[in-house]
């Protein structure tokens, strides 16, 4: 595993601690809230424009873009280990662009701004570790890292029943990642006994020699994290409970990229550190994944709070995204990994909307919404856009990666792909029911009745941009994700 | 030419829409309805100027590739072949009178800019579906004409009754996108492509229970698109949308889509004689069931609805007897005659001062002879008058349906026969109600503008004269629509057969309008009782799809919230939490605090460890 980038300046660490300098900057000058908001949105800001500049400087480029590895605790053979594919790339490009959507939308933020924009960005640090780590302790360290910002957001600052919420979704994912922490410890242990070489590197654990039921067990061990993350049907519970009483800010990150690292940690360490036991553990995905489509957009259609509509989808479009990855052919992994993004950007701007919508009109419950068109005519046509997307109307994002995702479930079983096609006329039914309540009817009492203001032109603009850029030209993005996909599943992705 | 001017043809209203989209809030009413009409009437001026270009075998383009990954690979490209250059010239030439029409019908309206985009990105929408050279390009546009029609049934959208037609219309026509979608996957496995002339160039290697299969979810495609048996539902209630809309969308174009996509797959289609039985079973019986509803309607425009429903079964009956050039031929007759007869419903609607129920219509002959003259022509047509466009259209389909034959082609076309004797039983007595009789409106009617009135004339000529388009050999034609579309002409029946069909066609013409005459030509007063009601709901489909469908649907999901999520997998989640209180609990009463209780613990706990060593230094 030698990288091919060797880079002078160490762009990945930059991001990936650039946002804790935010969140220090913050803690320091907690007493001022505007000065405080600034630093976090030129934070995230920056953080966009170098992951950007990363992007643009790496078009064409094969093997990993950008890579990094530093000794850092020698004893146990811990490597600072981050390294950068077309995967990782879009992940952390969708994490920047949605965490500044993130601090915009909590610009009024009243309730100590200091500490709340401190979280976010912790958070964000977290999220890129997440998705840039290499080394299994790393990885772990982030991926915990994410969990505990999350956990104050939704317990701090959010809405009536937050504690519940809090600690639920807090302990669905503690005792998911326990699992995942045991088996790397084992794991670990098992590596080295065999070679002498105590190490904590993806490339070095690949090669660990397994019986059956060991692998098996380590992958299940794996999966529990990963599934509760994503979440995936019986383990989603928590999601929707989450998303209803965190903050806007919270949702936003919640669903368009916490469940993304669940996706994420499958197919960078799960698969290719046990392929075998992935292969026997395919079906059983795809079936948890269809029942979880199905099942998802059924209960989201007779929920009455929009934001659990919305969560609900989310566990409905990433049962997709499973059933693409248990289809295991480029096809339909390029398609999840697309519906992955395009699904963070639709439901992000979602989110940011329902937000937009409580500020107005004091309340998210369907039945006391109506004719927001009336009065808001350009919020509602934003919000009509991206409940479209969501519904997978062709050509706009989530279709284009939903349609490559139905393609290759179909190639690798007829019954799969024939199935997931049903869940769309599902997604319809409760979508549009969502924009029917909000949208159409006789306008109801209001709280405020000005439409978009500048700052909210600025979030919805460029997220609505790219659900259309998306939608009828992915071709940029699929490039990025053509080589590390073919490479995660014909060799278990090291370039 | 310069074939890339083609996708000009789609891209000038999807301009005009975005445009308006963005902009036209803040722009004048005039130049909002204005930048539609030019958008539109410049894609017609363009598909006449391009027609050559679909000739033979067509032109295909490509401007970009949609979407491309690991072996699929679906443009944003063009196939104007004969087929494609005729709906297409059709679609811009009607779309092009309906926006005149609309910029006079909406001119009062509050949120012009709404309904001119929708009604422009509409016609792009079709036009991706005619022009599309692959399956998933014309999926684009399958379900952008949903969307559009979605929004435009429920444009008046502040009462909810208008709002849910439209979704379910958009729901109903999603079931039917179902079937479509999974045809697109399995050729695409099939063949490793979805472009369109590869896969009909290659359907003779299919295995025939595959193609089977692929028509039969087509054809599910095309019924709801189509509103046609089992998924008819959602067409009479789209009637909430503005006329226009109604004469657009379901009338003229999307609701004709599922014919089309037919003709287009047909080289498939064609292949499989159970799915043409299909096709041909499923044409003919919605085509008497609407029929049959359009008898006791009372709404003027769920009359024309049903009748549409009534008339595109008879496409379908044309595809399924294996007549693209009768189904393509009926297809472009009535898309003229029911516009012209929606067009004349909405100046009708505005005479009679926003009635619309035909009962309480009447008289409005002497109030405005210019409109009855050309709701007249539409009606002839409708009715299948001898002669106008839509007797031609009819007759070619009935013939071949008689000319192929056997028991069932020969059930159908009795059936045929005798939906053609309804139909114009309906049509006059629609006639009689609206125009003869005295005058039984409440409100003050106004006149309609000339801009509407004026776009009504084209049509009424087109409608009259489309049957010079496909004359047949026997009034002395050559069949000019069907040399075009490269098909063969319609076997030959012995020339006595055939006039001996004309002439039953014409008893059952005559029937149906004697009776309608006897009946309606003086008020027979307002009639609701007994079967009437039955029919008027359209055979209490809606009660039933409640019934078997949403309820169980319903429960469904409420059954998944309540006992799947809150019951089960929480009650289970939350359990286990509860037994952790509890151990922690139990747990708990060992630290009381008192030191001699924590002594005796220390204590017995040396003694188990000691007592353990000691055993094992035994062995």
């Amino acid at each position: 595993m030698t990288p091919d980038v060797a880079t002078p300046f160490p762009l990945l660490s930059l991001l990936l601690w650039l946002p804790l300098g935010g969140t220090l900057l913050c803690l320091l000058l907690r007493h001022s809230s505007n000065l405080c908001r600034w630093i976090s949105l030129l934070t995230t800001l920056t953080v966009l424009v170098v992951a950007l500049g990363m992007a643009v400087s790496s078009i064409g480029g094969s093997g990993w873009l950008f890579y990094e590895d530093a000794a850092w605790i020698e004893p146990f053979g811990i490597r600072y280990t981050l390294g950068m594919d077309g995967i990782s790339l879009l992940l952390v490009l969708l994490t920047a662009l949605l965490q500044v959507a993130a601090i915009l939308i909590s610009w009024r933020q009243k309730q100590r701004p200091a500490l709340f924009y401190a979280l976010v960005l912790v958070m964000e640090t977290g999220i890129i570790g997440v998705f840039l780590s290499l080394d299994l302790i790393l990885f772990y360290l982030f991926w915990e890292l994410m969990l505990i910002p999350m956990f104050f957001l939704i317990g701090v600052w959010g809405h009536e029943n937050r504690v519940y919420a809090a600690v639920k979704f807090f302990f669905f994912t503690l005792a998911g990642s326990l699992f995942l922490l045991l088996a790397i410890i084992w794991l670990y242990l098992l590596h080295g006994g065999q070679t002498g070489d105590y190490s904590f590197a993806l490339d070095a654990l690949r090669q660990t020699v397994l019986t059956p039921g060991q692998e098996m067990i380590l992958y299940i061990g794996f999966m529990l994290a990963f599934i509760v993350k994503v979440p995936l049907f019986p383990f989603h519970t928590w999601l929707p409970d989450a998303h209803t009483e965190a903050p806007p800010a919270g949702s936003v990150d919640l669903a368009g990229l916490l469940l993304k690292t669940g996706v994420y940690g499958m197919i960078r360490f799960a698969f290719p550190l046990f392929p075998a036991a992935a292969q026997k553990s395919l079906p059983f995905l795809a079936i948890l994944a269809l029942v979880g489509i199905f099942y998802a957009a059924w209960i989201a259609y007779v929920q009455t709070d929009m934001k659990r509509v919305i969560a609900y989808s989310s566990v409905a479009h990433l049962g997709f995204v499973i059933l693409g990855l248990a289809a295991w052919n480029q096809l339909a992994w390029e398609g999840s990994l697309l519906l992955m993004i395009n699904h963070g950007i639709t439901t992000g701007g979602l989110f940011v909307m329902i937000a937009m919508i409580q500020d107005r009109s004091g309340t998210r419950e369907l039945g006391k919404l109506g004719g927001l068109w009336t009065v808001f005519p350009n919020l509602s046509a934003f919000f009509l856009l991206f409940c479209l997307s969501s519904l997978g109307l062709p050509g706009l994002a989530n279709f284009a990666g939903e349609i490559l995702v139905l393609l290759g479930a179909f190639k690798a079983d007829p019954l799969w792909g024939g199935m997931a096609v049903a869940g769309v006329v599902f997604s319809a039914a409760y979508m549009l029911r969502v924009v029917q309540s909000a949208l159409w009817g006789e306008s109801k009492k209001l709280a405020r009745n000005d439409d978009l203001a500048v700052r909210e032109w600025l979030i919805l603009v460029p997220l609505a941009a790219l659900v259309v850029l998306l939608g009828v030209y992915p071709a940029p993005v699929l490039e990025f994700l053509r080589e590390p996909v073919s490479l995660l599943l014909e060799t278990g992705g090291m370039p | 030419m310069n074939p890339l001017l083609l996708f000009l043809i789609p891209i000038l209203p999807l301009f005009g829409g975005v445009i308006n989209v963005c902009f036209g809030s803040r722009l004048p009413h005039r130049l909002v309805s204005g930048l539609s009409v030019a958008a539109v009437s410049g894609s017609f001026l363009l598909a006449t100027l391009l027609w050559p270009l679909g000739s033979g075998e067509g032109t295909r383009v490509v401007l970009f590739s949609w979407l491309k990954s690991a072996g699929f690979q679906a443009d944003v490209g063009i196939l104007f072949d004969p087929l494609a250059a005729v709906m297409t010239l059709m679609v811009t030439g009607v779309a092009t009178l309906i926006h005149l029409y609309a910029a006079g019908y909406m001119a009062e309206d509050e949120s012009p800019a709404r309904f001119f985009a929708l009604l422009n990105l509409f016609v792009f929408a079709m036009l991706c579906i005619v022009l599309a050279d692959n399956l998933l390009f014309l999926f684009l546009g399958w379900e952008g004409v949903g969307f559009c029609s979605y929004g435009l049934i429920g444009f008046w959208y502040r009462n909810s009754k208008n709002a849910s037609a439209g979704r379910k219309a958009f729901i109903v026509t999603r079931i039917g996108d179902l079937f479509f979608a999974i045809a697109l996957l399995w050729l695409f496995s099939a063949f490793g492509t979805v472009m369109i002339e590869q896969i009909n160039a290659r359907v003779a290697e299919l295995d025939p229970l595959l193609l089977t299969g692929l028509t039969l979810l087509l054809l599910g495609g095309a019924c709801g698109k189509s509103a046609q048996l089992p998924l008819m539902s959602w067409l009479p209630d789209a009637m909430a949308g503005p006329t226009p809309v109604s004469a657009l969308i379901h009338a003229a174009t999307m609701v004709t889509a599922g014919v089309y996509l037919l003709c287009r797959m047909f080289p498939l289609v064609s292949l499989s004689p159970t799915g043409m039985a299909a096709i041909a079973l499923v044409g003919a019986l919605t085509a008497l069931y609407a029929a049959s509803c359009a008898l006791a309607q009372r709404e003027i425009k769920r009359v024309l609805a049903y009748s549409t429903m009534s008339q595109i079964g008879y496409m379908f009956l044309a595809v399924g007897v294996g007549t693209v050039s009768g189904a393509m031929f009926h297809l472009l007759t009535h898309a003229f005659f029911k516009a012209l007869l929606f067009m004349g419903a909405g100046c009708v609607i505005h005479l009679a001062g926003g009635e619309n129920d035909i009962y309480r219509m009447g008289g409005l002959k002497e109030k405005s002879p210019q409109v009855f003259w050309l709701f007249l022509v539409g009606i002839l047509c409708l009715a299948g008058t001898p002669l106008t466009g839509g007797f031609f259209s009819k007759d070619a389909i009935l013939l071949t349906a008689f000319a192929a034959g056997d028991g069932f082609y020969a059930t159908l076309w009795g059936i045929g026969v005798l939906t053609a004797g309804l139909t114009s039983f309906y049509s006059f007595r629609l006639l009689y109600l609206v125009f003869f009789g005295t005058a039984r409106q409440a409100g003050q009617g106004h006149a309609p503008s000339p801009l509407m009135l004026w776009t009504l004339p084209p049509l009424a000529l087109l409608g009259l004269c489309t049957g010079l388009l496909n004359l047949p050999h026997l009034f002395g034609g050559h069949e000019w629509l069907t040399l075009w579309l490269g098909q063969p002409m319609a076997e030959m029946l012995p020339v006595g057969t055939e006039i001996g069909l004309l002439f039953l066609m014409l008893i059952f013409f005559v029937g149906g309008w004697v009776i309608a005459h006897v009946r309606y030509r003086t008020f027979p007063g307002d009639e609701q009782a007994g079967w009437r009601s039955f029919l008027l709901s359209g055979w209490q489909a809606d009660r039933v799809y409640e019934l078997i469908l949403l309820r169980p649907y319903r429960a469904i999901c409420r059954f998944c919230w309540q006992g799947g999520d809150k019951a089960l997998i929480d009650g289970v989640m939350e359990g286990l939490a509860r037994l952790c209180l509890h151990w922690g609990d139990y747990v708990r009463r060992l630290s009381n605090g008192q030191v001699a209780f924590y002594l005796q613990g220390f204590a017995w706990g040396l003694l188990l460890i000691v007592g353990w060593f000691l055993l094992a230094s035994v062995k």
